[in-house]
């Protein structure tokens, strides 16, 4: 059986960054990739914008991979594609993993494992859309698929459900497509997407937002023919009364991601139910020795220069020499949605990389981190909003984590500025 | 009997004043009148259930201001069977048609399934939650009872013979009143030794933990039936249409039937969308429409009241909770006509919630609604603690229930070239072995007064199914994709479906090229993200398959259109 250092499961964003990050660190790599080519769902992403951060430029997602692929390819990294894995199990602090591809089914033994395997969209079910099910029903990501990819034109008059970047950026290619997008409705009262999204993809190209509005049902027994649209309550159930029906024939919807973990479950590794993804350490490591998440599979990212980014450090720290699962809990405070990592790793450390998102929209706020209640720590933030990830580097003054180190993160908002 | 029809219209006229007149009519009780609402209407009919089953309840009332909708039929209009003759035209391509279809082909017969929708099992066969009944909940006297065991026991044999996938995990019935034990006790010894459903035994709490340890701490005891099964309504349906095949049926998709001409107690020709067929002996296994095939050949002497429910299927994670087919149950009079449904354990592993019963006139009106979902949620949470989250997909089926709530397994009383298999609702899919061969033996029995019928000495009972390589050992698994390296190329990720399994599905003896299709006989499609990812893959291989560009690929129906085109030249990519 062929042995590894790391095995990389994914071959996006994340995955390629992971790779070439354990590989940097002269690791024996290998990465599976399950589609037939490497870039992940950024092959499809043909709008500009990705690499603001990681190169300073404004690139389109084939190019912004291309980059990582080009490196990837570079450090003669051993890599299959169209590689699903089926099975891992976990022996002697090694992990035994069997996967599929054309020449059958195969093993390999490897020291780390890197789960890199994205995110996926909420379906129609999944926010409680009723009534027929006819064609012309497209996640943003197949719809995006079809377009970008095989070049189909999948309709004629769109209703878009979701103001997130995919359901805004897929507005304005449906309408660069030829197709007639009648609008695009959110269920939230403030726009899910990004500010710049917002005005490149809607404004620019007429096409109205609904704020507080959604799709409750849809209709046509062949292809769709009509949505029922309703207003939505400030908890977003639906307004009796409300009802309007649309004419339409296609139905995109852009309804939130969700990271994709069955492997990780499969191996009994728990999930935030915040961030739907595992709970790791400033590592990237999970609860279990030696495996590490990165980039949406862990969380699911605004920008894609921040996948890559985890990606790297999982990648550079899975080829760590010691290891321990080890680690502490940070309390966070009720104004965050989220924030990865989740623990911090008990060791020797300087500084430790946090990702997080605000629960709701802040004019101005304080980040606060306390260890044992004392403050070590204190950030401005300005205009906070959930769309939109911040980053931030806690410098550790100690120097050191200890399993009895009480760490606590508080966002606190200054109601002053208005 | 004169007195009783009299005594009927005097009830319904204290009730519906003037509204409903009554009459009885060679052995059928017809109501005609008009009424403003359709509970009233179904209200009215079942006040006219007799005892004896032979008499039947036909419903002539109309429903004020209402149109009810038309059989919704295929686009498609063509010659492709006309002028076609057949000993025997099998109308219904349901679990029903498709069961006749394959028990039938063991004698050498020229026999013809019409199914007007475009594949098998599009309606309640294709919409129920899959559970091979113990039949604990039936009493004796009704042709469900005479069926359910005899038929439950033949499921190993049968899905062996037909290479669908089958579980007996068992149904547990909880109950959280300690005092209606020795009532439980003497009802299932009743079915126990009476009524001869003998895996019926009680269990204890404690046992039943064992057995399932996510349900309710309150209930305090269970009926158990081990015998009960899962397995895919569907799947079972296609395979026995397979198998027919296989041994001689012609299967006639997109085929609806549309009139029929009767002569001297005799069908003579039938009306199709794609031309006459004239056959010898008709089978009505038409499910909410078979009392309107029944019309049509001059023989009506039931009504169908369709009757919907709703299922939700859980995600394969919310499938391990549960292992078997369970549900609660208080003494409460349950007036739904349905035994409440429960949470069912599929035998692909997820869970399945439902289902409810809302009675319709509208016999197709598949939609489904947010309340329905609610309530079956509220009602199941008392047995276990599902969780709407879990949600992937539901789906709505319409019952095909007569008025007395049994099913009508006989020849023609007026027209003598027909056999009806009407009125099947739960638990169909369970008798559909049982049934079946009843409804072949009457068919034999009619061609027998004309001609001699001889065996299918060719008939092979063994259809080899699709290879399911997810769940095969990683030994076989390498074999397979040794020879065939499609087997190794994963489309859907959820459910971990290959390329060769989805080749091997268009390749099937019933052809059905539609996304729709393809989902149904090897799942992708079925997971956790509802075909997001594999939809366009599975498009794609379609149309490589048939040779065909994506705007003439269909989800299911010839109108559900995917694509309407390409929006530039030279654009591809391949899987």
């Amino acid at each position: 059986m062929k042995q590894y250092d790391t095995l990389v499961i994914g071959g996006g964003p994340a995955g390629l960054a992971a790779a070439i990050g354990a590989k940097k660190e002269n690791g024996e790599v290998l990465l599976l990739e399950r589609e037939q080519r490497l870039g992940g769902i950024l092959k499809q992403c043909i709008h500009d914008g990705f690499g603001l951060i990681q190169f300073k430029e404004r690139l389109s997602g084939p190019e912004y991979v291309e980059r990582f692929i080009q490196e990837f390819l570079s450090l003669n990294i051993d890599y299959e594609t169209l590689a699903f894995v089926i099975k891992i199990d976990k022996k002697e602090g090694f992990y035994h993993v069997s996967y599929v591809s054309k020449k059958g089914v195969c093993e390999v033994t490897v020291r780390s494992l890197i789960i890199a395997t994205g995110c996926r969209e909420r379906t129609a079910k999944q926010i409680q859309i009723h009534g027929t099910r006819p064609s012309g029903v497209f996640t943003a990501g197949c719809a995006q698929h079809f377009v970008n990819l095989l070049g189909e034109k999948i309709g004629n008059k769109c209703v878009i459900l979701g103001s997130g970047d995919i359901g805004l950026i897929m507005a304005r290619r449906l309408t660069l497509e030829g197709m007639k997008v009648l609008g695009v409705y959110e269920a939230k009262a403030t726009p899910s997407g990004l500010t710049r999204n917002l005005v490149q993809c809607l404004e620019d190209y007429q096409i109205p937002l609904y704020l507080s509005h959604t799709v409750t049902r849809v209709f046509g027994e062949e292809r769709l023919n009509a949505v029922e649209i309703m207003q939505v309550d400030e908890k977003m159930r639906p307004i009796e009364g409300t009802q309007e029906i649309v004419e339409c024939d296609t139905l995109i919807l852009s309804v939130g991601l969700i990271p994709e973990n069955e492997i990780t479950e499969s191996l009994g590794i728990a999930l935030d139910l915040k961030t739907k993804g595992p709970y790791v350490d400033d590592y990237f490591m999970s609860s279990l020795e030696n495996v590490y998440i990165c980039g949406n599979a862990l969380h699911v990212n605004d920008l894609v220069d921040y996948v890559s980014e985890s990606g790297l450090i999982a990648g550079k720290n899975s080829m760590r020499q010691h290891v321990s699962t080890q680690s502490v809990s940070i309390d966070l405070s009720d104004d965050f949605l989220y924030l990865v990592p989740q623990r911090v790793s008990v060791h020797d450390v300087q500084e430790s990389m946090f990702y997080f998102r605000a629960k709701k929209e802040m004019k101005a706020a304080d980040l606060l981190v306390k260890v044992n209640g004392k403050e070590i720590m204190k950030r401005r933030y300005k205009n906070l909003k959930p769309p939109e990830m911040e980053k931030i580097k806690v410098k550790w003054e100690m120097g050191k984590i200890s399993e009895n180190d009480h760490i606590e993160i508080e966002l606190k908002e200054d109601l002053c500025v208005k | 009997m004169e007195k009783k029809i009299a005594d009927l219209q005097k009830k319904l006229d204290q009730k519906y004043p003037g509204c409903i007149q009554v009459e009885l009519d060679q052995s059928r009780i017809v109501l005609t009148g008009v009424m403003n609402s359709w509970e009233d209407i179904i209200d009215a009919c079942k006040m006219c259930v007799q005892k004896d089953k032979n008499i039947h309840v036909v419903n002539h009332i109309e429903l004020k201001g209402v149109k009810k909708p038309q059989m919704r039929i295929s686009s498609i209009q063509d010659t492709k069977y006309d002028g076609r003759h057949c000993d025997v035209l099998i109308i219904g391509g349901g679990i029903s048609g498709a069961s006749i279809a394959r028990e039938l082909s063991r004698y050498k017969l020229d026999i013809l399934l019409v199914e007007k929708e475009s594949d098998l099992a599009m309606q309640a066969s294709g919409r129920n939650d899959g559970e091979i009944h113990p039949g604990v909940d039936l009493n004796k006297g009704s042709l469900k009872q005479k069926y359910v065991v005899k038929s439950n026991r033949s499921f190993d044999q049968l899905c062996q013979e037909l290479d669908v996938p089958f579980k007996r995990v068992g149904q547990i019935v909880g109950f959280k009143d300690k005092k209606l034990y020795p009532i439980i006790w003497a009802y299932a010894m009743q079915r126990k030794y009476i009524c001869g459903v003998d895996d019926t035994c009680l269990i204890s709490r404690k046992k039943i933990k064992e057995l399932e340890p996510n349900l309710s701490d309150d209930i305090q005891f269970g009926l158990y039936n081990p015998m009960a099964g899962s397995v895919s309504p569907y799947g079972l349906t296609i395979a026995y249409g397979e198998n027919a095949i296989q041994n001689g049926v012609e299967i006639a998709l997109n085929t609806a039937v549309l009139s029929m001409e009767v002569n001297n107690h005799k069908i003579i020709r039938v009306t199709t969308n794609r031309g006459m067929i004239y056959p010898d002996i008709v089978i009505n296994a038409a499910g909410v429409f078979a009392d309107d095939i029944a019309k049509m050949a001059d023989d009506e002497f039931f009504s169908i009241h369709p009757r919907k429910g709703t299922d939700s299927i859980l995600d394969l994670k919310a499938g391990k909770m549960i292992s078997s087919i369970v549900s609660t149950k208080t003494l409460k009079k349950d007036n739904s006509h349905s035994k409440g449904g429960g949470i069912v354990h599929t035998v692909h592993d997820n869970l399945l919630i439902g289902p409810d019963a809302i009675e319709t006139y509208e016999k197709e009106n598949f939609a489904t609604e947010r309340k329905s979902i609610d309530q079956v949620f509220s009602k199941h949470q008392k047995t276990s603690n599902i969780r709407q989250s879990d949600i992937i997909t539901y789906f709505t089926g319409v019952r095909a229930a007569t008025f007395e709530e049994d099913f009508v397994i006989e020849k023609g009383r007026n027209t003598k070239n027909i056999v009806h298999c009407a009125g099947i609702q739960s638990p169909g899919l369970t008798t559909a072995p049982a049934v079946s061969k009843d409804v072949v033996k009457m068919t034999i029995d009619l061609l027998s007064e004309h001609k001699t019928v001889e065996k299918n000495e060719l008939f092979n009972p063994i259809r080899k199914g699709i290879p399911d390589l997810k769940h095969m050992d990683l030994k076989k698994r390498n074999e397979l994709i040794q020879k065939n390296p499609d087997y190794g190329i994963i489309i859907c990720r959820c459910e971990e479906i290959s390329k060769g399994e989805i080749l091997d599905a268009l390749n099937s003896v019933l052809e059905v090229t539609t996304i729709d299709g393809v989902k149904k006989r090897v799942r992708p499609g079925m997971g956790r993200c509802q075909g997001g990812f594999c939809m366009p893959l599975v498009a794609k291989i379609i149309s490589e398959y048939k040779n065909i560009p994506l705007s003439e690929v269909r989800k299911s129906g010839a109108d559900s259109i995917i694509s309407y085109g390409k929006t530039k030249e030279n654009t591809d990519e391949t899987i």
